[in-house]
């Protein structure tokens, strides 16, 4: 009774933290139907900025910077101040020039905006933990409850501060002037403005308020675990998002009552299941997957149309763009449109570009950063299946070669060599067999998963494929008797043919080649079917596609499983070029990078996922000398979150949107003559 | 017996009686390379019924779209009493005395009758004359006096017009600009919101009006503009007007 009533009570201070921070989404996705997923990252800066602020002297940058040293509310209240105006300026700078864009555009955006935040946060304040200065309340003696559940005082008035934020938001949202017009404007915004609320300027309060609350929750965690650190704000982000999501997003009772479930589960999970710390992040996951497969509009929340923005990323060209810049680009996109119209040929071209390359470099090095160019290549090809072909986002892509790599690294090192002692040469042809039965089990997961949930609207599958995603990176942690845990499995053999070692970077490199040949062929011939064509009605309108007559929830399927086909089947070659392998290697990051990457070459081409990783692997590595670089690696990242932000505001379509794949009916050429004119 | 009095915006009283209220020259609006709306000019003088009347696509929603700020001109001016608002935000023209009451209503479905009356007169920012515009309201729309605590979105269509058209005139406006305030409603409707335009125009409003209904626009005008493919091709007194020439007008052949 004792141990169930102190995990209640620490249970009751984190859903409270959980349930700010789901305010946070809640209130900009009910206003203007976007999930920002940069609201985990200012609630790292709310916990960065409160530090700072207490302390006497910070080192920012590597300099040592005099501070006021303020008491915590002092700080808390200058920090709320400082990240709602930031939010602001990230709504000015980064979505309001999307708003009428696909609900795509602005998602990827704020993705984007997530790895710049967290990158400079780094770059400023280091990649150590800041220690959260102490506060004088802190030291109190606890509150003893029934003898025996201890509360410190602050969990007090974190709990406390809680409940007045929300109330007083609520009561806000109701009564006030400023409230009525954001309900105003979440139900339309054209009758809205017309009534003469200035949007705008509402979408913007809703951003400061949001931003304010994420850096409350932010400070009041960082206060409650004693550090504060750049990547803080990742889990928390999408545990106070899977609240929300639990809760009914657009809804605030709904935030708060799904950050205390959500609180108290973890705590009960953590407390009473067998090694209970260890899952506890997969707990939140699994409740969200099963409430999704439940009831996908929340506990509290109104069930809402599966009607996602219309239109595809591909087809707005932006309104915004100097005439130059225009000009630059309607240059490539003559040469890209030339390029597609000669079909195979050019395709041939390309190939044979490739392999004289593969002949010529010399270096070993550079070899390797080719091969990764085109493992990433192939990895952001299959991603390019859903994202772009289809038009939904999916963030749990790196699961699928998650799978894959893991099903070749145990078969062959945990199983065959550790169990039975059988030497990977001797059974080489088990690579070329896990290939193909990797694809399957990963598209075998891709249909479990996806046969409910692809019902679910746009943002909805983001949030559901993101969780599938975190849950596989849990358990390659945890399940230490299947994976290794975070130790990794190592020693996985290079690949082979017929007793000939390829391990040498040019065999590698061709071995890359050959497979990414038979990727984007199979690839290709998918889309140029019927299937293909169902998939591009469902990106540009899925309302008009399902009226004609296109099962759309089944195509969807497809589409998710092909990805995920891709995803296990170059997983296998993955692990074995890598020849180590751990959880670390398939975090969110990396499809986060995935997704840049095809928006970045141009969603739906063929090509468009090879120039995104060539363009990004070579920078990554030639940014390597520059001196500034050498000392804060991650500001390469930070400007990848920019070019991607920028692209979304001024070319959503990609830099290689030309080379879109033509939807051509069999024996029928398309009219080119006319494009080119 | 009559409460309904000072409906309208102070601006309009004030205005030299020669000048019109609002005044536009050469307005263009594209949507794309497609020219929507292709330089067109129009006068509405204060007091009075203007129509604007068109077969579909020929640039009539566009056109008010555009005199209400919510899309941006490719070319023109708008003069409205006396100021030249043509780059002036939406908000700022509701504040000036523009109400725009859309087409398809569009009321706030998940707010009741009296929020979105409130709303209505959001630019206006004093509390204290909220109440009494209300009751005149309802004193025009005795129906939404009833059904001030119910949503907007479980109204009949006739009943979300009249809160549409309440809405806007809770602005106090001195242009309200209506667009197909009838469409999909049933003829005993019409008959009453047409009626309510006729007697908010006695009350000293002015009224630009978009019509399908050709007949009754020009029943009711005192002056109609007839668009085809984003241009003015023909504009008389609603008197004068002869429905033969504007039946050649909708079914395409030149006049």
């Amino acid at each position: 009774m004792d141990y169930l009533g102190q995990l209640l009570a620490n249970g009751l201070v984190l859903g409270a933290i959980y349930a700010l921070a789901a305010v946070a989404f809640t209130l900009v996705y009910g206003v203007v139907r976007l999930v920002n997923f940069a609201f985990g990252e200012l609630f790292m800066l709310g916990a960065f900025l409160t530090a700072s602020l207490m302390l006497p002297e910070v080192r920012l940058i590597g300099m040592v910077v005099p501070m006021p040293g303020f008491s915590l509310p002092v700080a808390a209240a200058g920090a709320i101040l400082l990240t709602g105006a930031l939010g602001v300026l990230v709504d000015r700078i980064a979505y309001r020039p999307l708003r009428n864009a696909p609900r795509l555009a602005p998602l990827i955006t704020s993705i984007a905006v997530s790895v710049v935040l967290q990158s400079l946060a780094q770059t400023v304040w280091g990649a150590e933990e800041l220690r959260f200065p102490e506060f004088h309340l802190a030291t109190l003696p606890p509150v003893v409850l029934f003898d025996s559940i201890y509360l410190s005082v602050m969990d007090l008035v974190v709990m406390a501060t809680a409940l007045a934020a929300m109330l007083g938001l609520s009561a806000f949202i109701a009564r006030s002037s400023l409230g009525r017009a954001m309900r105003a404007s979440a139900e339309d915004q054209m009758a809205a403005t017309l009534v003469g609320i200035p949007v705008n300027r509402v979408v913007a309060a809703a951003f400061a308020i949001g931003s304010g609350f994420a850096a409350l929750a932010g400070l009041l965690y960082a206060q409650t675990y004693g550090f504060a650190h750049s990547s803080m704000g990742f889990l928390p982000g999408l545990k106070a998002l899977t609240a929300a999501v639990l809760g009914g997003i657009g809804s605030i009772p709904g935030a708060a009552l799904g950050g205390l479930i959500l609180g108290l589960v973890e705590a009960l999970g953590s407390g009473y299941l067998p090694n209970g710390t260890a899952w506890k992040d997969a707990i939140s996951f699994v409740l969200l997957v099963g409430l999704l497969y439940l009831r996908p509009q929340g506990l509290l929340g109104k069930p809402e149309l599966n009607s996602a923005g219309r239109g595809s990323l591909l087809g707005g060209a932006s309104e915004f763009g100097a005439g130059w810049l225009r000009a630059a680009f309607a240059k490539v996109d003559g040469g890209l449109a030339r390029a597609a119209a000669a079909g195979p040929r050019a395709a041939l071209a390309l190939l044979a570009v490739a392999i004289l390359v593969g002949l010529l470099v010399p270096s070993d090095y550079w070899l390797r950063i080719l091969t990764m160019v085109v493992i990433y290549g192939m990895l952001a090809s299959g991603l390019n299946v859903i994202v772009g072909f289809a038009g939904l986002l999916d963030l749990g892509f790196v699961a699928f070669w998650a799978v894959g790599s893991y099903l070749t690294s145990i078969l062959f090192v945990l199983v065959l060599k550790d169990q039975f002692g059988v030497a990977p040469a001797d059974i080489w042809w088990l690579l070329y067999l896990n290939l193909p039965l990797a694809g399957l089990l990963a598209a075998g997961f891709a249909v479990i998963l996806g046969t409910p949930t692809l019902r679910l609207r746009g943002d909805y599958l983001a949030i559901m494929t993101l969780g599938f995603g975190e849950i596989v990176r849990v358990v390659a942690i945890n399940w230490m008797d299947l994976t290794n845990g975070p130790m990794g499995i190592r020693g996985i053999p290079a690949p082979n043919l017929f007793g000939i070692a390829l391990g040498s970077p040019r065999a590698q490199f061709f071995f890359a080649l050959a497979l990414a040949v038979l990727v984007v062929f199979a690839i290709a011939r998918l889309v140029r079917s019927y299937v293909g064509r169902a998939w591009v009605a469902i990106r540009e309108d899925e309302e008009a596609a399902e009226a004609m007559g296109v099962p759309t929830a089944r195509y969807k399927l497809y589409a998710y499983a092909a990805s995920g086909f891709v995803g296990g089947f170059v997983g296998v070659f993955y692990a074995h070029t890598q020849q180590y392998i751990s959880p670390l290697n398939f975090s969110l990051f990396e499809n986060i990078l995935l997704l840049m990457l095809v928006v970045l070459g141009g969603l739906g081409t063929f090509i468009g996922p090879f120039i995104g990783a060539l363009i990004w692997i070579v920078f990554l590595q030639l940014a390597l000398d520059l001196p500034f670089v050498q000392a804060y690696p991650e500001t390469r990242f930070a400007l990848l979150g920019i070019v991607l932000i920028v692209l979304m505001v001024f070319r959503p379509q990609g830099l290689a949107a030309s080379a879109r794949v033509a939807l051509t009916m069999p024996g029928t050429r398309p009219a080119k003559a006319k494009e080119a004119a | 017996m009559n409460p309904i009095a000072p409906i309208v915006h102070p601006t309009a009283l004030t205005l030299h009686p020669t000048e019109p209220l609002l005044q536009v020259a050469g307005l263009a609006v594209s949507y794309g390379r497609i020219r929507a709306v292709d330089g067109i000019d129009l006068t509405v003088e204060p007091g009075r019924i203007v129509s604007l009347v068109g077969s579909n696509g020929a640039g009539k929603t566009t056109t008010l779209m555009a005199l209400s700020g919510l899309l941006p001109l490719a070319a023109g001016r708008i003069r409205f009493a006396g100021e030249d608002i043509t780059t002036l935000a939406p908000e700022l023209r509701v504040a000036r005395g523009i109400a725009h009451v859309p087409e398809r209503r569009r009321v706030f479905a998940g707010m009741s009758v009296r929020e979105n009356l409130v709303l209505g007169a959001y630019s206006r920012g004093d509390a204290v004359d909220i109440a009494s515009d209300l009751e005149r309201m309802v004193a025009l729309f005795p129906r939404l006096g009833e059904r001030m605590a119910q949503l907007a979105g479980t109204l009949s269509g006739g009943e979300q017009q009249m809160l549409a058209i309440a809405r806007g005139l809770m602005s106090r406006p001195s242009l309200l600009i209506m667009d197909e305030p009838t469409m999909g409603l049933a003829p005993q409707m019409i008959d009453l919101i047409l009626d309510t335009v006729l007697e908010i125009r006695k009350q000293g409003m002015t009224v630009l009006l978009v019509e399908q209904n050709a007949v009754e626009a020009m029943r009711l005008s005192d002056h109609v503009y007839i668009m085809r493919l984003g241009r003015i091709v023909h504009e008389d007194s609603g008197a004068n007007i002869d429905p033969e020439r504007v039946k050649s007008f909708y079914l395409g052949a030149d006049s």
